[in-house]
């Protein structure tokens, strides 16, 4: 009897250990807990990505910045199918102009909650405004309070012109791509003016006497020519147990760089594993595994979306020649299924978000604006 | 008692009637206000949207965005956003207890129509562009609209034919006034080696003609199509592999006492906005304020001193990440033929040109 007593106690006393310990885990912990309350000032909202604990990091290509926002959004769910038709519409709503002026930016799932947020622009001109919306899969939208709201801010240029009177600077460099890694957040940018446009790694928390460590990002081809070359999408990648970033330049094969090559003042050369073809852009890339194989979808400006064999990725010979469109390294199938697709995000090892909308006008290498309306949706990886 | 009830409901129709016609909406700025109604001190349990909301747009939308006050007893809906033109906005105040809302619709400032854009000028200005040309400024007059860039640009071939995939897709890159486009051509047909390259070769080829040409429906920040469109034409030249070299650069300098402007010969075309804001002049006492000027082409920088010249020495100082046309910078070329050059890598930030002034 008395050893039944104490086998109930250490139960009881292992269940309290149990429960302590998970109501510790889930604190909100540091990546959030450095973001100070006030206004995120942003003069856009572009590339998005998620870092940890509902962490949102937002590219503001306009200010020069990246700016981390607390989504304050740490519940954990599996998520909903999501199918919300005219995401443009409703956000046009919230924020009191006719859809055609609003510009979806980009798209980001959160790891933990599964919610969806969009980066947009309210306007098309220079008097543009930033928005963060969250949507749901009821299709409820929701902005982010940029007023108020748990944020930090590390900015990517040199400061100001101290004369407030000189003319605004028109240089720029559009962040293309954001993603976390290892505790540094990897920036890729390009400049409306010099085109040695550098990689950046910023350690999070920001540190705002760091703007991080920029790596010279080298494109080879033919063995002979090196260029270098602005990123266009990248997204980090394991193979056998290595990290790499599988990279997109804008002169468009789909390069690997291992992740131990970023270190500070290195110059990166990315080697070959696929060329896409002319007259076109990877948008983003969606790596998963499926039935024991490896691959990557991959979204592309006027190429469709494709779907790269990524089985051999680590092993497979670097393009050395040139060879014919479409079936340059990697083998991959296109996906004719997915069309007018603008944008591609991660939900889990199974799912995928697109973001679509009907091609404006014109040849696919120069298409007009979208005609609207843009739709989110949930698939499941092909 | 039929009597009493249709009596009752008589006095229901006029009191729900008298209320709603003695309830009106306003806006004022971007301030929506429920005038003749006395709101209760706190919000009803569905919040303030349950009572007045905004909507633009129509179908499954949400309301617009705004935060609510109760001020000097009246309920008022401020806007997050401006109130803006071509935009119809319906406000509705539904009284608790009443049956029938109060609607009122309002349209937001009448859109300008007059055509303020065309496209001031066009950099490289020269009318022949090497066969591996890398970018193209364009500056408007006024603020234009984002996402119309890839239809609206074209460049047409000696026999007027459009040709295709010429630039980069993707991202604009625009200066933050919206008043200059940076289009890239495609760097995968510039670059030696690369299918892009190899099958289609470069975007422009040495000897054939070419017309720059831009729609004038394109559209300017208020939504309105162009004054005109805009053509350029242009001849295809020999490619440009090898990169600037200031040794080679023939500086004129000016005469002590004079503010004439300093000459510099740089011997080839470069990058105009970089020429801008990569060549500094530095004298004894360190950097000199002045304004810069550039001309036969882009070919010639200038700089003229805000103070007259003294005599002494004096530097061009020039950043290394300073392009000319085909994207080759300072001691680096566009793309490195690593047979031929195999650490041609200028590692320095600047170099300088020295001049003296006497």
């Amino acid at each position: 009897m008395r050893y039944g007593t104490v086998i109930r106690a250490a139960l009881a006393l292992g269940l309290t250990i149990v429960l302590v310990f998970l109501a510790l885990s889930h604190r909100p912990v540091s990546a959030a807990a450095a973001l100070a309350p006030g206004k995120a000032d942003l003069k856009s909202a572009g590339a998005l990505a998620f870092g940890p604990d509902g962490v949102l990091f937002v590219g503001d290509s306009m200010g020069g910045a990246v700016v981390a926002l607390d989504t304050s959004d740490r519940t954990a769910a599996r998520g909903a199918q999501m199918d919300v038709q005219g995401v443009d519409q409703k956000i046009a709503a919230l924020v009191g102009v006719t859809p055609d002026q609003i510009m979806i930016n980009d798209v980001a799932v959160n790891p933990i909650s599964k919610n969806v947020y969009v980066s947009a622009s309210r306007g098309r001109g220079p008097d543009a405004m930033p928005l963060v919306v969250r949507v749901e899969p009821s299709g409820a939208v929701t902005a982010l309070n940029l007023g108020n709201i748990g944020h930090a801010t590390v900015s990517l240029v040199d400061a100001p012109a101290a004369d407030p009177a000189a003319r605004q600077d028109p240089r720029t460099t559009t962040i293309t791509d954001m993603a976390f890694v290892n505790g540094n957040l990897l920036v890729a940018g390009m400049s409306n003016e010099e085109w040695s446009s550098a990689l950046r790694s910023i350690p999070y928390p920001f540190n705002t006497a760091a703007r991080g460590t920029q790596l010279q990002i080298w494109h080879a081809s033919h063995g002979r020519y090196e260029t270098q070359s602005p990123v266009r999408t990248f997204v980090p990648y394991t193979m056998a147990g290595q990290q790499f970033v599988l990279a997109a330049y804008t002169c468009t094969p789909l390069v690997k760089i291992p992740m131990t090559d970023l270190k500070p003042g290195s110059q990166v050369k990315g080697v070959t594993i696929a060329d896409l073809g002319a007259g076109n852009q990877p948008l983003d890339m969606v790596p998963y595994k499926k039935d024991g194989h490896d691959y990557i979808l991959i979204a592309n400006t006027s190429f469709g979306v494709v779907k790269l064999h990524a089985d051999s990725l680590g092993t497979d010979k670097p393009i050395e020649s040139p060879t014919v469109v479409n079936v340059a390294g990697a083998p991959y199938d296109k996906i004719t299924t997915l069309t007018n697709v603008q944008h591609l995000a991660q939900i889990d090892d199974a799912r995928a978000l697109v973001v679509t909308a009907t091609r404006g006008a014109g040849p696919a290498y120069a298409p007009g604006p979208s005609t609207g309306p843009v739709n989110l949706q949930t698939i499941a990886l092909p | 008692m039929t009597r009493w009830l249709v009596a009752l409901a008589a006095v229901l129709v006029l009191g729900t009637t008298a209320g709603s016609q003695s309830v009106s909406i306003q806006l004022e700025g971007n301030t929506f206000t429920v005038v003749g109604w006395q709101p209760p001190a706190a919000p009803p349990a569905g919040g303030w949207p349950s009572v007045f909301a905004v909507y633009v747009g129509t179908g499954d939308v949400p309301p617009l965005l705004g935060t609510y006050a109760v001020e000097r007893g009246t309920l008022t809906f401020r806007a997050t956003y401006p109130i803006s033109s071509g935009v119809r906005y319906r406000a509705s105040f539904h009284q608790p207890g009443q049956r029938t809302a109060v609607e009122r619709t309002f349209d937001g400032p009448s859109k300008s129509t007059t055509p303020l854009a065309r496209v001031e000028r066009v950099y490289p200005s020269a009318d022949v562009l090497p066969s591996n040309q890398l970018r193209l400024y364009i500056y408007f007059t006024a603020p234009m609209s984002r996402g119309e860039a890839a239809s609206r640009v074209h460049v047409l071939d000696g026999g007027g034919k459009e040709l295709s995939a010429l630039f980069l897709p993707g991202e604009e890159l625009w200066d933050p006034a919206a008043q200059r486009l940076t289009m890239t051509f495609d760097p995968g047909r510039i670059k030696r080696g690369l299918t892009s390259n190899e099958k289609m070769g470069p975007p422009i080829a040495e000897g054939r003609r070419y017309t720059l040409a831009i729609d004038r429906d394109w559209r300017d920040a208020r939504g309105v199509a162009m004054i005109e469109g805009y053509r350029k034409l242009f001849r295809g030249g020999p490619a440009v592999r090898t990169p600037p070299d200031q040794r080679t650069w023939r500086v004129t300098p000016p005469r002590a006492g004079t503010a004439d402007p300093l000459v510099v010969d740089l011997g080839r075309a470069m990058n105009y906005p970089l020429l801008l804001r990569m060549l500094q002049v530095s004298g004894p006492r360190g950097g000199l304020d002045g304004t810069i000027a550039v001309a036969r082409n882009e070919s010639e920088w200038r700089f003229t001193p805000r103070a007259a010249w003294q005599a002494g020495a004096y530097r061009v100082v020039a950043d290394t990440r300073l392009e000319d046309l085909a994207g080759n910078r300072i001691g680096q070329p566009f793309d490195i033929d690593v047979f031929e050059r195999v650490t041609e890598h200028i590692t320095t930030d600047t170099v300088a040109v020295p001049f003296a002034v006497r």
